[in-house]
């Protein structure tokens, strides 16, 4: 069995393991795809600068509709998860097994927090009256900050998974390290992808009296 | 020595192989026929599979082509009805582009590149079957369509409640490849069960998942692919001693994993639009149906080259063999091949000339897109000069590769006319455009890809493909190709639109439009008679030796057919053109001195694969069965999610495997010339 | 040795072959919707772009193909000969790269010179033609009687048409002239524009993509919802002119055309009055009449607007005037005799001549266009044996959302007869 075990990390052409190389290949497919959904969201933002209409009728601007500091908190809850994530990473090359537990377990937590507070987030949207039907942004906002929400999800079973699987004792060794270290790859692309849709999609809503798009027109609420 | 067979006899489990893999549960392995082909991890297995997949589809979109032939042989035909004819057309294109020449690529690419970088396999055995059952499941969902519209034709559903309950009763697609929105997506305000009105039934449905599914299949080949290239070259393998194709295969992947996202998120917009009522191109709440062409053809112009370049790839190894000459300006050669890739992000637009971009983008497009014929001429140039001074033979893949080159040439020629906007707007959506493109993709690609089929079939099943029958099918090809699409160009330019399928007599078309489809007919029956040579070579064509045409790469260096460790013992290369120089000139093959004793470590079998991507099937068909209300068909799709995370979690657990196998003794290098063992 | 070559290559010479033939009979590129046949200076710009384009390649496969061709002759391996192949790798030559490609480059100048100046002059009207083709320069603003023709507000501009695409007609509108859908004055499938003057068109789209597309006067632009896309023609010659959809619009796409008569510009002056004048009151007790009772009977003035008699309808095309119109049912019916039509395109040699509307055609056209729309169903309750299959004359669910009620209408041939009849009074 020793030649299977050597086998797994035989050198490569470039000297990066072939499972890093190809995380790094995902995560370049996947800026595009994000690209494409940031993309979409600001050509329709910039087509429609004056928000959203509810069933009711009531204009509103999407400034009123956000709450910006709750998102600010899980954007920062999100860009401390990363900050453990490397702990976790780091533990994991020291062998250090119970640090590695504690650092994504605190990963773990802090990434359902943040799910937490999109679901939070989307509940109260819709119940000021934005839907997925009633407006272009509508459609974008949820199909966007949705995916990406999805994509923490994901990761956070993967480490749930990895968490878990930890305890068999299998997890360890150079192969160990490896497949958290590319766990932590996608949480910190997961991380970086926020960072900008939290500035072109919420902040930049504060820039100017009615925001970076607002046309002036009077706000009904 | 005798080495001419893979079986058990040859090579031995030295090591005892993980019968259970980590669950517990129990690994296949090669025992039985049928399970080994479905559990295969071998990428040259799967590289047959893919063929295989290819030449079946490419058959299925030939039938489509000629039903679509026949109704416009004659003006005011009624062969097929106008919906009909639009689903024909649709799914030809749909299958020739995703489930014909795809695949095909891939088959290619699955059995050369780690036999000409020198490895044992690719970087990850499993996602490789992954890719495969993938795309099976995806071409399955797409086709599915068909089985559905005739049900409905036939009135077998007649009794269900769910279809009399149906607003739109066309089930297989009906809007061209590119399905543009609106008639794709939906119109006005969504009721509450969360539906807008649409223009079209659930054909588009499962047009959308089906290539959401073929979309994910190519991806996951495309990252296997890169990290091969990238990772597993063998010592002295430098990018620059790569062989063309593999660097072609390296530049279609990166323009895999760059393009399809665009086509991903667009065709999830377009689900939404559709399955949620979402705004994205629904023209009443504001979307815009543009923002669908963009996108679809930031996606879409790439998937040309992607089409093409593997195409090229075989090309630039078949004309050096056949010339007995190194390929001319190889440096040129791979650089014009990366230039084309970085420049087809660049020109999309050309393909919306009539859209009312406006003066300057249409201007900006137009140039750009006469700057991609430079380095597509710089190719041909360069393939010339490698003719040039050569001797060439002609055999069925060169006579074919000159073919490719001849064909392609006029297909980018008609592209130049296109490149001129003002000119473009007579010829967009006219039969012009039906002319070019198949001379690129038909003319083009397809003869290319023959030439690869024959060029390497003696590799791949160690026989070879009967001559004579190879060239009476390449003359029908090439003729009956000829006669079908020349006459279009002339059909465009005397204002026959596209995608009619029907048109009065007194137009002026009549004449053509026969001889098109007499020449269409040529075609079919020649690359049936093409493909049916490969097949019963493949039975029972006659034996043939491992480098029956003095090879140049090293996958000539290794018996035909090729074992399943590939290479004995890893080769060292020192130049490029690494056979031809070890057998004619100074710089010889060395060989690692792995693999002796201990044998050769192979990757485990696995069931998981299969089973992830038959959760896409089982997604693939609820979500369009969803969208016809059939009761329970939303279960169906959890079901599936919950099937293809049990498969990836499972194929997670498993662990990759693996048993060493004991090659031959001391067969380091199957070549005739006596190998250096290097001990490095 | 060379015929045994020849054999073997000569296949690769067919491609041209076929364009080659085809160009050299200049009668067939006259035919109705060539694009080789300009009458109007967009098409005439985009034709010249378009020959550019032709020699240049004709230069360059003369040139390539040639140097082809004579290499595999040149280079071809004699029977029987043993290869021994070249071992040096190819660097290939500096000197011939960097020639060819800017060669190339030079070559592709050579296009890219005319294209951009062609796109900006087809892109909008250009001041030239702005200046001779103003309404007041040829259109009188006020005419003998007094009456305006045109508000002063316009006087200075181009003539402006609106093409509205419809699965799978069009309807045109002249704003400024008062034939708008508001006024209930709107043109199915046919356009008129005076010959000589420079016409802008406005493309809007209620449903799907369509695209506008007449070539002998000016290559296609998109009609895209939530677009405002505009395109200029000019016809330079009197007549018939033939159009047709260009993007595929769902399952009627290929019976989507239209026509465009150019006409002088007096003509058209008058044209526009006609359009203006409400339809003539059938006579009482004539099988009209009873044909005019149906019309209404039959659901068709809901959708169809005719003035005069009918006013509700808006959503079909206007039949104020069908009558006097030389095609049916987006155009694909011909309300001209087929036979005579032909003929006189032939002795002319012209397909721009064109005869004028055969009442007994334009009726058996009615009659098959009404009928056959609304007999025929299959399992699902849908026409399957329409002239259009899925237009919206008759039922389609679907189109219940826009308020069109199921109209599920079958007529007795007796009372095709009388629809006939009454239609046909509407010159």
């Amino acid at each position: 069995m020793s030649q299977v075990a050597e086998s797994s990390h035989a050198p490569t052409s470039t000297g990066i393991d072939h499972k890093k190389l190809i995380m790094w290949l995902f995560l370049a497919s996947d800026c595009m795809f994000f690209g494409t959904l940031i993309s979409t969201h600001l050509i329709y933002r910039k087509l429609y600068p004056t928000g959203f209409t509810d069933a009711e009728g009531h204009q509103h601007f999407v400034q009123r509709l956000f709450d910006i500091e709750l998102t600010s908190f899980s954007t920062f809850i999100l860009l401390m998860s990363s900050f453990l994530m490397a702990l976790a990473v780091s533990a994991m090359h020291k062998g250090q097994i119970k640090s590695f537990r504690r650092n994504v377990l605190g990963v773990i937590i802090f990434g359902l927090i943040f799910l937490g507070c999109q679901v939070y987030e989307f509940t109260h949207f819709y119940h000021m009256g934005l839907t997925i039907q009633n407006s272009v942004f509508g459609s974008t906002f949820y199909v966007l900050t949705g995916t990406h929400g999805t994509h923490v999800a994901i990761g956070v079973l993967w480490l749930i998974l990895l968490y878990f699987y930890s305890f068999t004792g299998k997890l360890g060794g150079h192969v160990g390290a490896l497949d958290v270290e590319v766990a932590g790859l996608y949480w910190h692309f997961v991380d970086i992808v926020w960072i900008i849709i939290f500035t072109v999609v919420y902040l930049i809503e504060y820039l100017g009296p009615n925001g970076f798009w607002g046309t002036g027109l009077p706000i009904a609420k | 020595m005798s080495h001419d067979t893979h079986h058990a006899p040859v090579a031995s489990k030295l090591d005892l192989a993980p019968e259970r893999s980590d669950l517990g549960l129990l690994r296949p392995d090669r025992s039985t026929g049928l399970m080994d082909w479905l559990t295969t991890v071998d990428h040259k297995k799967i590289g047959i599979l893919y063929g295989a997949f290819a030449m079946f589809f490419f058959l299925l979109g030939g039938v489509e082509a000629l039903a679509i032939r026949t109704q416009l042989a004659r003006p005011d035909n009624d062969f097929v009805t106008a919906r009909m004819y639009n689903q024909l057309f649709t799914m030809h294109g749909t299958t020739m582009i995703f489930l014909g020449v795809m695949p095909l690529s891939a088959a290619f690419f699955n059995f050369l590149v780690p036999l000409q970088i020198g490895a044992r396999d690719v970087a990850f055995p499993r996602l490789n079957a992954f890719s495969l059952w993938t795309f099976v499941a995806g071409s399955f969902v797409l086709n599915a369509s068909w089985l559905f519209e005739f049900g409905h034709l036939a009135g077998w559903f007649k009794d269900f409640a769910w279809y009399k309950s149906l607003v739109y009763t066309d089930f297989a697609p009906a809007n061209g490849w590119f399905s543009y929105a609106p008639l794709s997506g939906t119109f006005g305000q969504a009721d509450a069960a969360l539906h807008a009105p649409r223009f079209t039934g659930v054909g588009t449905d499962f047009w959308i998942i089906g290539i959401q599914i073929l979309g994910v299949a190519s991806l996951a080949a495309s990252f296997n692919f890169i990290c091969t290239i990238v990772n597993m070259r063998a010592k002295g393998m430098t990018m620059m001693r790569l062989p063309v194709f593999t660097w072609m295969t390296l530049v279609t992947s990166f323009l895999i994993i760059l393009a399809f996202p665009a086509i991903t998120v667009a065709l999830i917009q377009l689900m939404f639009d559709r399955q949620f009522g979402a705004n994205f191109f629904n023209p009443s709440a504001g979307g815009q149906p543009i923002l669908w062409q963009h996108l679809f053809w930031i996606f879409g112009h790439p998937e040309v080259y992607i089409l093409v370049l593997p195409a090229m790839g075989i090309v630039s190894e078949i004309l050096p063999t056949f010339s007995g000459k190194s390929l001319f300006g190889y440096p040129i050669i791979v650089f014009s091949g990366a230039v084309i890739g970085f420049l087809g992000f660049a020109v999309w637009s050309h393909h919306m000339f009539t859209t009312g971009l406006g003066a300057v983008p249409t201007a900006a497009f137009a140039l750009l897109t006469m700057a991609i014929a430079v380095p597509t001429g710089v190719k041909i140039f360069n393939w010339l000069g490698t003719i040039w001074g050569g001797r060439i033979r002609f055999t069925p893949p060169m006579v074919l590769a000159l073919g490719f080159i001849w064909m392609f040439m006029c297909g980018g020629f008609s592209g130049v006319m296109h490149s001129s906007a003002p000119a473009d707007s007579q010829q967009q959506d006219s039969y012009f455009v039906i002319a070019h493109f198949h001379y690129v993709l038909l003319g083009g690609v397809l003869l290319g890809l023959m030439a690869g089929l024959y060029f390497w079939f003696p590799k791949i099943f160690g026989r070879m493909p009967k001559a004579s029958v190879a060239y009476v099918a390449s003359g029908m090809v090439i003729l009956g190709f000829n006669l079908a699409f020349g006459p279009m160009h002339y059909l465009g330019l005397a204002g026959m639109p596209r995608r009619t399928h029907t048109y009065h007599a007194g137009n002026g078309w009549e004449t053509w439009n026969f001889v098109a489809t007499i020449g269409a007919f040529i075609l079919g029956i020649g690359v049936f008679l093409a493909f049916a040579n490969l097949v019963w070579t493949a039975f029972k064509g006659e034996k043939c030796a491992s480098d029956p045409w003095d090879g140049r790469t090293l996958e000539w260096s290794l018996p035909s057919p090729v074992p399943e460790y590939n290479f004995a013992r890893s080769p060292i290369i020192s130049a490029r053109d690494a056979y031809i120089e070890h057998k004619h000139g100074g710089h010889k093959i060395g060989y690692e001195n792995d693999g002796g004793e201990a044998g050769v470590h192979m990757p485990s079998q696995s069931w998981m694969p299969m089973l992830a991507s038959f959760g896409f099937l089982i997604i693939g068909m609820g979500m369009p069965m969803m969208a016809m209300s059939v009761p329970h068909a939303g279960w169906m799709v959890i079901a599936g999610v919950g099937i293809l995370f049990t498969g990836i979690w499972l194929w997670a657990l498993e662990g990759p495997g693996g048993y060493m196998l004991k090659t031959p003794t001391g067969s380091a290098s199957p070549s005739p010339v006596s190998a250096t063992t290097s001990t490095h | 040795m060379f015929s045994r070559f020849f054999h073997r290559v000569g296949i690769l010479v067919l491609p041209f072959l076929g364009l080659l033939m085809t160009a050299c009979s200049r009668a067939d590129l006259e035919v109705r919707q060539s694009t080789l046949d300009p009458k109007g200076p967009v098409a005439q710009v985009q034709y010249d772009v378009f020959m550019d384009t032709v020699y240049l390649v004709i230069v360059l496969f003369v040139l390539v193909g040639g140097l082809l061709v004579y290499a595999v002759a040149r280079f071809r391996s004699r029977p029987g000969e043993v290869v021994k192949p070249k071992l040096e790798e190819g660097h290939g030559n500096p000197l011939v790269e960097i020639g060819l490609i800017t060669a190339s480059i030079g070559a592709l100048v050579f296009i890219a010179i005319p294209t951009l100046s062609a796109i900006w002059y087809t892109d909008d009207v250009p001041q030239e033609a702005v200046a001779t083709s103003k309404l007041s320069a040829w259109y009188p603003r006020v005419d003998a009687s007094g009456k305006e023709n045109y508000a002063k507000e316009v006087a200075d501009q181009v003539l402006e048409i609106d093409v509205i695409g419809k699965q799978w007609w069009f309807r045109f509108e002249y704003p400024q002239l008062g034939l708008t859908s508001d006024a209930k004055r709107t043109v199915p499938n046919e356009i008129y524009i005076p010959r000589g003057k420079a016409v802008r068109i406005n493309l809007r789209s209620e449903d799907v993509i369509h695209s506008f597309w007449i070539p002998k006067i000016a290559g296609k632009v998109d009609l895209i919802p939530g677009r405002k896309n505009y395109m200029w023609i000019q016809g330079d010659e009197v007549g018939h002119y033939y159009g047709q959809c260009a993007e595929f619009c769902g399952d009627s796409h290929a019976y989507m055309l239209f026509r465009c008569e150019v006409v002088e510009p007096e003509v058209f002056a008058q044209w526009v009055k006609a359009q203006k004048t409400d339809a003539v009151p059938v006579v009482a007790g004539s099988k009209a009449e009873k044909g005019k009772a149906l019309f209404a009977a039959k659901t068709c003035a809901m959708c169809h607007n005719i003035s005069g008699h009918f006013g509700a309808g808006n959503f079909g095309p206007d039949l104020t005037h069908i009558a006097s119109r030389k095609s049916l049912a987006g155009a694909w019916l011909d309300n001209r005799d087929p036979k005579a039509q032909l003929a006189l395109e032939l002795k002319e040699k012209n397909t721009e001549a064109s005869m004028p509307v055969d009442s007994a055609q334009l009726k058996a056209n009615l009659i098959k266009w009404i009928g056959s729309s609304g007999v025929a169903h299959g399992a699902d309750g849908k026409p399957t044996a329409d002239v259009k299959p899925g237009n919206r004359m008759h039922y389609y669910k679907m189109f219940n959302v826009v308020g069109l009620r199921e109209s599920h209408q079958k007529f007795t041939d007796e009372e095709l007869d009388a629809l006939a009849e009454y239609l046909l009074t509407l010159k």
